[in-house]
């Protein structure tokens, strides 16, 4: 179960954002100012999105999970933003196909095998177009952490 | 006869290659075939190559060539066309090496 391990603190909704580098600046500041990640999380996820991108479309929902290499991370977290508008990822994957993404989920992955379970979890929820809507839609991060919740629980 | 090798690889060996690389594990054992994963960086993809290696699965952008198969791993963090990706890898796995 990840939602038990949801941190609100670490939820934001209706996020505004000019790019996929504001976003990850603006919420990729709010990990690090929780104290999941080092002062350099930041920086490096963007020379990663640049580099390996994590935008995905989703059957026509636009979804990322930002996320660095562990030597940037405190301990494991997982951060998500809504977005009043799309702002425009590459796609996993691509070079140069992109999407409009409104959902972001932020991964500090400190022990990546350790946390698979979680990682699967997360998987499972990307891949299901209805949550992803209503996720988009949360009006605060209870919100969110009970949709996760609900999702879950039919999951196990 | 060995195991076939299979390298699964993104870009950090964080997040979604161990997802793909779990997921295929899954299939293989499902499917009673023995393999070995290889979960690794894409940049380290060349030095991990040796002649057991049967398919590389990334699950980011791959330009060169490494005249083994390559399946994206992209399905299994999407679910978009994911059957149609167990199935292709399936078909590798299966062949007579």
């Amino acid at each position: 179960m990840i939602w038990e391990a949801l941190d609100s603190s670490l939820i934001v909704t209706g996020l505004d954002a000019k790019d996929n580098k504001d976003i990850l600046k603006k919420l990729g500041s709010v990990v690090v100012k929780e104290g999941y990640a080092k002062e350099s999380y930041v920086d490096a996820l963007i020379v990663r999105e640049e580099e390996f991108p994590t935008g995905l479309d989703v059957d026509g929902v636009g979804v990322a999970i930002p996320h660095t290499s562990v030597e940037h991370v405190n301990k494991v977290g997982i951060a998500i933003a809504t977005l009043n508008n799309p702002v425009t990822f590459v796609q996993m994957g691509t070079d140069d196909e992109t999407v409009g993404v409104q959902l972001v989920f932020m991964l500090a992955v400190v022990d990546p095998n350790a946390h698979i379970d979680q990682l699967q979890r997360i998987v499972e929820m990307i891949q299901d177009k209805a949550m992803l809507g209503r996720l988009m839609k949360a009006k605060d991060p209870e919100e969110i952490i009970h949709i996760i919740k609900e999702k879950e629980e039919t999951l196990s | 006869m060995a195991k076939k090798k299979v390298i699964v690889a993104c870009g950090g060996a964080v997040a979604t290659s161990t997802i793909a690389a779990n997921k295929v594990m899954e299939l293989a054992k499902e499917n009673g075939i023995e393999i070995e994963i290889c979960q690794i960086r894409i940049s380290e993809i060349a030095s991990n190559l040796d002649s057991n290696t049967a398919l590389i699965v990334p699950t980011s952008k791959v330009k060169r060539d490494y005249g083994v198969p390559l399946i994206s791993g992209m399905p299994f963090i999407s679910g978009v066309k994911l059957e149609e990706t167990k199935a292709a890898i399936l078909k590798v796995l299966r062949e007579e090496s």
